[in-house]
């Protein structure tokens, strides 16, 4: 809550930049929790190598719905191959086009620019342990043009604040910012 | 409710009322954070670690406003209502 506060006053005055970031973080725990739950191959850096507990639907045994789906994916992500979580969703071409929908709409460029949005899901992957997660997004952090010291500044924020989160749930400390948060725009 | 008593302002050593005052103009803020408070408990710690928030919290490669949002990320997966 403090940090939402000090982003209000500090350039992302508007509700709309909090709430393009919380869908962010939420898009992005729940595909990892899925691909790192379910040991799907990392797309960038398959090492050491995953074999997945579930069956993935390739291009070449999807429906035509699929194919087309898939063709938006990998023109997104300027990709050759389409990540492998998709193809766990492509199990079920409804859920895969309305889920890639979200996913899509939650990271193009609004409020918050797509590097901004990267940058989020790469701090999250990493806070959550994720090894999917932070294959992905490292790789698009740099496709989409953060230097190496950008990257560091990441996970900087990533180390202290996992520090800071856990001494103040232990100490069981009530948010101090509450109120500058409402009065901000 | 916090496990342990946060102490007063004024029963902190006299010199980090410069580093409390830094905070509050970091923050845009009139009195001092909780989390402020349990660092400086030690000054040691405040004094290393608060150098540390400051260096990585500035504007660099990423403006401070999106290092914010990132804190938010990162709490928000730690589910951390602080």
């Amino acid at each position: 809550m403090a940090h939402t506060a000090a982003g209000k006053l500090q350039g992302y005055p508007e509700d709309g930049y909090w709430y393009e970031a919380a869908y962010v973080y939420g898009i992005t725990n729940g595909i990892n929790a899925v691909a790192d739950g379910l040991r799907i191959p990392l797309d960038f850096s398959n090492e050491p190598a995953r074999k997945p507990l579930v069956q993935l639907v390739e291009p070449e045994a999807a429906s035509e719905g699929v194919r087309e789906i898939y063709k938006d994916i990998m023109a997104f992500y300027q990709v050759e191959r389409v990540p492998n979580l998709f193809k766990v969703l492509a199990h079920d071409e409804g859920y895969l086009r309305d889920y890639w929908g979200a996913v899509r709409f939650v990271f193009e460029d609004r409020h918050l620019d797509r590097l901004t949005k990267e940058a989020v899901a790469l701090a999250a992957s990493l806070a959550a342990k994720s090894d999917y997660g932070t294959d992905l997004h490292l790789r698009e952090v740099r496709r989409l043009g953060l230097s190496e010291k950008g990257i560091l500044e990441v996970i900087q924020v990533v180390q202290l604040f996992s520090c800071y989160t856990k001494i103040a749930d232990g100490l069981q400390l009530a948010p101090d910012f509450t109120e500058l948060l409402h009065t901000s725009k | 409710m916090e496990t342990v008593r946060l102490l007063k302002e004024h029963e902190f050593p006299p010199e980090l009322q410069k580093y409390f005052e830094g905070t509050k103009a970091w923050f845009n803020i009139d009195y001092i954070p909780k989390m402020t408070k349990v660092l400086a408990y030690h000054p040691e710690m405040s004094s290393t670690h608060g150098r540390c928030s400051r260096r990585a919290m500035v504007d660099g490669a990423l403006k401070r406003c999106q290092k914010e949002m990132i804190a938010v990320a990162v709490s928000a997966i730690n589910a951390c209502n602080y």
